[in-house]
């Protein structure tokens, strides 16, 4: 199914987003820049607060390494000196998830790896950021990707697709790319080799960067950036509707 | 610390002046309920709730547990409420605020208490084996009236929800993933339903499903819990100025008339999605296969 | 400005033709929120939304309607009074943001023995006279130059309605912004407003009724996104409903 975005569906936050994909639902919202405790408060920039709460039960120790990874990376995307001494507080709140992770837990002893959720959850707060209208320097896309034993490379498989080859799938690589094309995260899972790494990344920079001028190859997949643009057009688009309405 | 948004003189003013003139804000009558809108995720047992501008998601979840030594025939059920910073920059994780504790205490009374799920049938082996069920419940947007949001999202989240088929033999027990058999309704015995009234002038106004700003006005508040057949599980009074006991009663029999309307509309919702989900009558058949 | 919209993400590089050109190539390029400039000739986007430029001005900026407001010089806000320390009223400007300071001697013709009293949670419409990031924003209820309020100063009775960034900016520029709603309601009521670029409206109609009806129709533009003809039938109908 093609992802899909709703930018500020809620109205508390200065920021939201809505994002599912690949069978994950993720509600984002962003406050700030707001009153930082003094605790928290650094002297020349905001600070960033992420939030990630699971669908169900209260947010672990996967949480918890959830949020510092996608902390650290929004902290080079954010232009945090533009509000010192603020905070910008990122929630982001799993709403569903697949059939065949929600299933763990029921006895099945398989444990799903916390890297499948990142994609999503990256990406929604990206989103939210640009709701929010807090500067940033740059605009992040994410994917997910695969590497069977047989050296074959899967761009953003499904869950489903995981499962079944649980036993064939030897690396998971999560990527994050910035839309001058710069690497911004890459965490990855498994046993793999440099080269394998290396071709994944290729893979991953095709599926969330524009191709470059007069290189079009595929037209049907639509790539991360482009995704991300379509959303924001739509958004600006219903907020200037007074000026060409008659 | 970030400190709570308070409502400025003027508009303190002017929503009493208001409620003195019949006026609300939002042009509804005293004992209307904004819009309400309920629709549930591709999985069983999530609510998403929209009760105007305030928005909640309750997500029901199951595992399998040792039931509690001193209630070896019942499952274990739990509702926990933890507000995130997404709803107000107030909310902090790990710190709950007045409004949490009563929500989640009322959650407590009328949906525990009140005996609205039959625990005894999620127990699988007395003393070994049992379901443990929990309501998750995410705040997602503020604007008044989340206790009688949370409550009915929490409702029809476990109305929704399915849990997995089990097969005992002696000792030994066979859960069975959704692919394998069908899951099975959790057994509810009853629907409570919570109303919540905000009250102004000593109960001389009553408002049902008061906004936020409303709420930052009120005097006090009231919350009375029922289900449709007028069976009173809880009524709660925080605070505030004190009311007519005769007001309180009439509270009740405005309560049952939105009770009985708030419980059809999920009853409603429900079978839509129902329909929604038997496409082409394929569930119904395997059901019936299923059947013994 | 532009009629065909160029929608940015942050990141994006705009290329020199879309900038404006000024004739007079002494008069620097100006550029507004949104964009930022990295020596020595790149020019970015920080903020997405639509890019717009003025070429008699030789401004570009990023049009956006979303997020917090932040005070910037000049601004005409509605601020709610917290609390009044030794010589000065604490103002918030948006919840849960640090407090701005009006002095108490920035309304017009005060001495310490006349200034208003202001009660806490009390409105005033105000100037941001500094917005720096590194100080505490400070507005004031007089024009620097006059010393007189020119419209200014504490707000008494109405109701404040929120609004988003964009519609205040909408409102307070003048017939560029294409409101007409206020216009049309004032042929047949009465009413005064004030527009806080920190997305809230005053509105005081006299009574009950008028206000809301104001309000609700402003509010109602603003989230339709309303043309002139849409705001010709809201105004139709809130004059017969009344």
């Amino acid at each position: 199914m093609a992802p899909q975005a709703l930018l500020s569906p809620l109205h508390q936050a200065d920021g939201s987003a809505t994002y599912s994909a690949n069978g994950y639902s993720v509600i984002g919202a962003v406050n700030g820049p707001v009153e930082v405790s003094r605790r928290d408060e650094l002297p020349e920039e905001a600070a960033i607060e992420v939030n990630v709460r699971p669908a169900a039960g209260v947010g672990g120790p996967r949480e918890r390494h959830l949020e510092s990874l996608i902390q650290s990376t929004l902290r080079h995307i954010i232009l945090t000196r533009a509000h010192p001494r603020t905070l910008i507080q990122v929630t982001l709140q799993v709403t569903s998830l697949p059939e065949e992770e929600s299933s763990v837990g029921d006895g099945s002893g398989f444990s799903f790896s916390s890297l499948p959720v990142l994609p999503p959850l990256l990406t929604t707060a990206t989103l939210a950021l640009l709701s929010a209208s807090i500067p940033l320097s740059t605009t992040l896309s994410a994917t997910l990707v695969a590497i069977t034993a047989a050296g074959k490379i899967k761009c953003a498989p499904t869950a489903a697709e995981l499962v079944r080859a649980s036993a064939k799938v030897s690396s998971l690589h999560v990527f994050a790319f910035s839309v001058g094309r710069a690497l911004l995260l890459a965490e990855s899972e498994g046993d793999f080799e440099f080269g394998a790494w290396e071709s994944a990344c290729e893979v991953a920079e095709d599926a969330c960067c524009k191709s470059v001028e007069g290189m079009e190859v595929d037209g049907e997949v639509e790539n991360g950036q482009e995704f991300l643009r379509g959303v924001v057009e739509g958004k600006v688009g219903r907020e200037m509707r007074w000026r060409t309405a008659a | 610390m970030p400190r709570a948004a308070e409502i400025s003189v003027n508009e303190r003013e002017f929503i009493l002046q208001g409620l003195k003139e019949n006026i609300r804000l939002d042009g509804r009558p005293f004992d209307a309920f904004r819009s309400l809108e309920l629709n549930f995720g591709d999985e069983h047992g999530v609510a998403d709730v929209q009760l105007g501008k305030t928005r909640v998601i309750a997500r029901v979840s199951a595992e399998v547990t040792a039931p509690f030594v001193d209630r070896k025939f019942d499952g274990i059920f739990n509702i926990s409420t933890e507000f995130s910073p997404m709803a107000s920059p107030a909310f902090e994780i790990g710190r709950p605020t007045e409004a949490e504790n009563i929500l989640s205490r009322i959650l407590e009374k009328a949906i525990r208490r009140s005996g609205a799920l039959d625990t005894e049938s999620l127990c699988i082996i007395a003393g070994l084996k049992c379901f443990s069920l929990r309501a998750d419940l995410h705040v997602l947007d503020h604007d008044g009236g989340l206790i009688d949001a949370s409550c009915i999202a929490v409702i029809a989240a476990l109305q929704h929800f399915r849990r997995p088929d089990v097969a005992v033999e002696g000792e030994n027990a066979t859960i069975f993933s959704i692919r394998e058999r069908e899951p099975i309704p959790l057994s509810i015995l009853h629907h409570p339903i919570c109303v919540t009234f905000s009250y102004y002038n000593a109960g001389g106004i009553m408002l049902v499903d008061a906004n936020l700003a409303e709420e930052q006005v009120r005097e006090g508040e009231v919350v009375i819990t029922m289900n449709r057949h007028g069976e009173v599980c809880q009524i709660a009074k925080y605070g505030g100025v004190s009311v007519d006991a005769l007001a309180l009663l009439n509270c009740t029999s405005v309560a049952l008339e939105k009770v009985k309307d708030i419980t059809k509309f999920i009853q409603r919702r429900l079978e839509e999605d129902a329909k929604k989900r038997d496409v082409g009558g394929l569930i119904a058949e395997l059901s019936a296969e299923n059947a013994r | 400005m532009t009629s065909a919209q160029t929608i940015v993400l942050p990141g994006d590089t705009i290329a020199p033709n879309a900038l404006p050109t000024s004739a007079n190539p002494n008069k620097p390029l100006t550029l507004g929120p949104g964009l930022r400039h990295i020596p020595p000739q790149t020019i970015t986007t920080t903020i997405a939304g639509a890019l717009s430029t003025d070429s008699k001005k030789n401004a570009a900026w990023i049009e956006y309607n979303s997020g917090r407001y932040t005070p910037s010089t000049s601004d005409l806000v509605i601020a709610t009074v917290t609390n009044s320390v030794s010589e000065a009223y604490s103002c918030t400007l948006t919840p849960y943001t640090p407090t701005v300071t009006l002095p108490h001697l920035a309304f017009e013709s005060a001495t310490r023995k006349t200034r208003p009293q202001l009660a806490n949670h009390a409105l005033v419409y105000a100037r941001v006279v500094s917005a720096s990031r590194d100080t505490a924003p400070e507005i004031t209820c007089i024009d620097p130059s006059t010393g007189k309020s020119e419209g200014l100063g504490p707000l008494k009775g109405g109701m404040v309605f929120p609004i988003s960034m964009g519609m205040a900016r909408r409102l307070l520029s003048g017939r560029k912004g294409g409101v007409n709603v206020l216009e049309g309601l004032s042929e047949r009521l009465a009413f005064e407003v004030a527009v806080g670029r920190n997305g809230m409206l005053w509105v005081d109609g006299g009574n009950v009724r008028t206000t809301l009806a104001v309000g609700r129709a402003v509010q109602e533009v603003d989230t339709e996104a309303l043309g002139d003809k849409g705001q010709s039938k809201v105004v139709d109908r809130v004059l017969r409903g009344l």
